[in-house]
């Protein structure tokens, strides 16, 4: 069975030092792994990898069984929803915000989707007043539960999710987790300082650390 | 109306008097600015000489090539200076942004001269050179705000441009609100020259229309003319520029290529 997401042997460098090297993962359909390891060891460099925002000096990442590859990056980015630690909404208001994507053409079809701000408002404990709200004068937590919304509403099978609960409270983080628990189609691929709140996943990745590089990624 | 009265040399010699005040002003002050006047006058004055003496050649003349060369000279001067003053790399953005200087320039000139004037040969010296002058200085000041707020602004908020394209925007759609912004910044000086032209203080051309012995009705007719062909003008290379050098300075990935910058460090 084709694997959803595949690293094989990469190799990653930052100003000529070598961060990364001969680093291989796989996640098939469905499974949810952490990805762990000392504080700038390239945890998010690896998230980064998948949407070619990164590329690596040797090997290569598969997204659904194909190579990311300059010809197919753009499609493939269509596939994967990814919510960084301290998302940019921005300008406008929330509501802005989250429709901004439903501009591009490739998910003109998926307005529909909209619909479920309310239902998606209330499971992860967002007021619905706050939609209206410019981006700006939004909190921490509020931002990031906001670009959840955003990526969930796109549709994706694939989550690479880099410390999306590190500014949420306990009851946000676990409706977060209950969220990606109760999601048996969605591969998920977890960087978080705080992995008890991903107490479900059963899979955890420890990415080897070059203690010379630590600290560049 | 009254042919241009000449200026001679002993009467232009009595302009640099006026240096007086502000030499004086400096002086007096100590403004730490005393070499960097005397170096800019200097330079003034020679560099206009120097083109005085060649403009009255290339005027004498009036041959089609040499004229087209000057126009080319000045577009090639123009691209340097922008890229340059937008901290840019000269090999990867010089060649577009000359493309687009050069139809930003070539078609309002060319409309100008040929549809407005209704002037036989379009690379007349006398009414080219100035008008592609006026409109490509325009270009060069709109495209040194416009370039460099479009790089700088991805430059600067790079977390939510690389949000757009893991939305699955295209490369056209994530940069979209960067050049709106970037045109929008570009434009607003002429627009709001536009609005407050007359009021404040006689524009150049008119004043030159005016001095050159027309009447103040055929003054305002060409001043209106050359504001609508600048304001064409920097709407075309603004835009065109962005769009010709997007081609050099991103990655097949859709990045921001950081070495299009001279400082490749963030600021």
């Amino acid at each position: 069975m084709t694997n959803a997401l595949e690293a094989k042997d990469l190799e990653i460098r930052f100003g000529g030092q070598v961060v990364l090297r001969g680093f291989s993962l796989a996640l098939s359909v469905g499974e949810k792994a952490l990805l762990t390891g000392p504080s700038g060891c390239g945890k998010s460099t690896v998230l980064r990898t998948f949407l070619g925002f990164v590329v690596p000096g040797a090997g290569a990442v598969y997204i659904n069984g194909t190579q990311l590859t300059t010809d197919t990056v753009w499609r493939l980015r269509q596939r994967v929803a990814y919510v960084g630690q301290e998302p940019d909404l921005g300008t406008g208001t929330a509501a802005q915000a989250i429709e901004r994507p439903f501009h591009y053409r490739a998910n003109a079809g998926l307005r529909r989707n909209l619909d479920r701000i309310p239902e998606l408002f209330d499971q992860f404990n967002l007021a619905h007043e706050l939609l209206h709200k410019d981006v700006g004068a939004l909190s921490g937590g509020e931002k990031q539960r906001i670009a959840l919304v955003s990526a969930i509403l796109l549709d994706r099978r694939i989550f690479l999710l880099d410390e999306i609960t590190s500014a949420l409270d306990k009851v946000s983080k676990q409706a977060v987790a209950d969220y990606f628990r109760s999601r048996e189609d969605a591969t998920v691929l977890i960087v978080a300082h705080d992995p008890e709140v991903f107490s479900f996943v059963r899979r955890v990745i420890e990415l080897p650390c070059n203690p010379k590089t630590r600290g560049t990624a | 109306m009254n042919e241009i009265v000449d200026i001679g040399p002993w009467q232009l010699a009595a302009a640099y008097l006026l240096l007086v005040f502000p030499l004086a002003i400096i002086l007096w002050y100590r403004i730490p600015m005393l070499g960097e006047t005397v170096i800019s006058l200097i330079r003034m004055t020679v560099q206009l000489l120097l083109v005085g003496l060649y403009l009255q050649v290339i005027f004498r003349l009036n041959i089609l090539w040499l004229n087209a060369a000057w126009l080319l000279v000045m577009v090639i001067v123009a691209d340097v200076s922008i890229v340059r003053s937008c901290g840019l790399r000269l090999r990867q953005i010089a060649l577009p942004l000359f493309l687009a200087l050069a139809a930003g320039t070539a078609v309002p000139l060319m409309l100008f001269t040929g549809l407005i004037l209704r002037r036989p040969n379009l690379l007349d010296a006398q009414y080219a050179i100035p008008i592609g002058g006026m409109i490509l200085g325009n270009c060069l000041r709109a495209d040194i705000v416009g370039i460099r707020t479009f790089y700088e602004s991805i430059r600067s908020t790079e977390k939510a441009f690389l949000q757009s394209l893991a939305e699955g925007a295209s490369l056209p759609e994530a940069i979209r609100p960067y050049v709106r912004k970037a045109t929008q910044a570009a434009l607003a000086p002429t627009v709001a020259t536009m609005a407050t032209i007359g009021l404040v203080s006689l524009p150049g051309m008119m004043t030159g229309v005016i001095l050159g012995g027309a009447s103040p009705a055929t003054a305002i007719k060409y001043q209106i003319s050359i504001m609508i062909s600048i304001f064409s003008g920097t709407a075309i290379t603004v835009a065109l520029g962005i769009r010709l050098t997007t081609r050099s300075s991103f990655t097949p990935y859709g990045l921001l290529d950081l070495t299009v910058f001279r400082n490749r460090s963030k600021k």
